[in-house]
């Protein structure tokens, strides 16, 4: 009954590559769920009653349902219909979905907070209704929900050691093995908790850099 | 080719499901809550050290995946102090902790949402720390806090599917058993994901009950 952590040195590569995994699949994922939450941002913000009904139908669903549920799913339903795709992919494609609804609600919240004026001066510009969108709206929404697009990264980090239930060898799928390998569980799972600790703490310092950045000109009114 | 056909039995199965989750949600977050308001007085007190603890702790708690403070504690707990743990008590330790960590980030911000004027107010009447907290703050933070607990709890039931992977006996647990002996996993998913979503909108709409009631004094009455 002694901590000792030199035990898991010679495992270090091999926790790296369960990581890089992990990064990959987070860094796809929220490219992912960022392109479908704007998509139901936009659709929720529809003046039409039937998409903007339907966009919330999605987002309460996959809010309230657990993500190992639709995990599972996707796995073993995929198939069934005759697709067949492997595990990476479908836990990207399921992380961007779940994260989808959480997204949408960032940037939705963004769309909501632009000022009228703007989009009055856009129309008086002439500009029609698809530009104003594209290049006025989306840009200063997306600027402003950068905080808490990043918290739902965070987010993502942390549900991605569920795909390790789905047979993919990320961080946490990695560290079982090495587990069961040195027969010391104890520490090996001390080190992925503090890993992971360090992980989602960083990106939310880069996040805060990258709000401030992104942010600067209306540095008095955000900070 | 199909093994087993659904029986009436299954229906039977997946209520019994629903009610070790609910069951150990209802568990764990009442104990949960004691605890994260336990660590939220301990910050209102100042204890020294201890409150440096708890704010280390509750981070960690809440910037790892719950599903690696589980192993941890299911496997790495009892191999390093030669205990025995079963799933449902692992479980039970790890969600309650977890549960602790987010209450005590709100205990800790519905105190300090009340204003510093009226605890001065109450210091001056003769009020001790203790009274103060328990007749000026207590009841407004309460009110204030009943929002964002209820879409903690909404989470946490949803985190609870997790304990499915140590192998106790919940919902999710359930259906992966269905989905293996009858192969038809979009109708097992189908049914596990509604019955999570209405037991997440039963907690959504208790909890939107219990903010009315808790604000009623402040409700704006009409003109």
């Amino acid at each position: 009954m002694r901590l000792d952590l030199t035990i898991l040195i010679p495992h270090l590569g091999f926790l790296a590559e369960g990581a890089l995994l992990t990064l990959e699949a987070c860094a796809l994922a929220l490219v992912g769920s960022v392109i479908l939450g704007m998509l139901v941002a936009i659709a929720r913000t529809s003046s039409s009653q039937w998409i903007s009904r339907l966009a919330f139908l999605y987002v309460d669903l996959f809010r309230n349902i657990p993500f190992i549920v639709q995990l599972f799913f996707f796995y073993y339903g995929l198939p069934e219909i005759g697709i067949y795709i492997d595990a990476f992919t479908t836990g990207v494609i399921a992380l961007s979905i779940a994260g989808g609804a959480y997204a949408s609600d960032a940037i939705r919240a963004g769309i909501l907070a632009i000022d009228n004026g703007i989009l009055e001066a856009a129309e008086v510009s002439g500009l029609s209704k698809r530009v104003t969108f594209t290049r006025i709206v989306l840009p200063i929404a997306l600027r402003t929900s950068v905080r808490p697009l990043g918290s739902v990264l965070i987010n993502m980090i942390l549900t991605s050691s569920i795909l390790s239930t789905i047979t993919l060898n990320e961080l946490t799928g990695q560290a079982k093995i090495v587990a069961s390998d040195t027969f010391r569980p104890f520490e090996v799972y001390v080190v992925l908790l503090v890993v992971y600790a360090a992980l989602t703490y960083l990106v939310s310092l880069g996040i805060t850099l990258l709000h401030r950045r992104l942010n600067r000109d209306l540095q008095e009114q955000v900070s | 080719m199909r093994f087993a056909e659904f029986t009436p039995y299954d229906i039977v199965l997946l209520l019994q499901g629903l009610g070790v989750t609910v069951g150990l949600f209802l568990i764990t977050s009442l104990i949960g809550l004691v605890i994260g308001v336990l660590w939220g007085i301990v910050r209102f007190y100042r204890v020294p050290v201890l409150m440096q603890v708890i704010t280390f702790v509750a981070e960690v708690l809440k910037n790892s995946p719950v599903l690696v403070q589980l192993f941890l504690v299911f496997f790495g707990v009892p191999a390093f102090f030669k205990l025995n743990m079963t799933p449902v008590s692992a479980a039970v330790i790890t969600l309650s902790l977890n549960t602790a960590a987010f209450v005590y980030v709100i205990a800790v911000s519905s105190i300090e949402s009340i204003g510093r004027d009226q605890v001065e107010a109450a210091r001056v009447f003769g009020l001790s720390r203790w009274q103060v907290l328990r007749h000026v703050i207590a009841p407004q933070a309460a009110a204030f806090s009943i929002g964002p607990l209820t879409a903690l709890l909404v989470n946490q039931l949803q985190v609870t599917s997790l304990i499915s992977v140590i192998g106790v006996l919940d919902l999710a647990k359930i259906g992966a058993t269905l989905n293996l002996r009858t192969l038809k996993p979009f109708i097992v998913w189908t049914a596990v994901g509604i019955l999570y979503y209405l037991a997440a909108k039963a907690v959504a709409s208790l909890g939107a009950w219990a903010e009315k009631r808790l604000r009623a004094h402040s409700a704006f009455r009409g003109l």
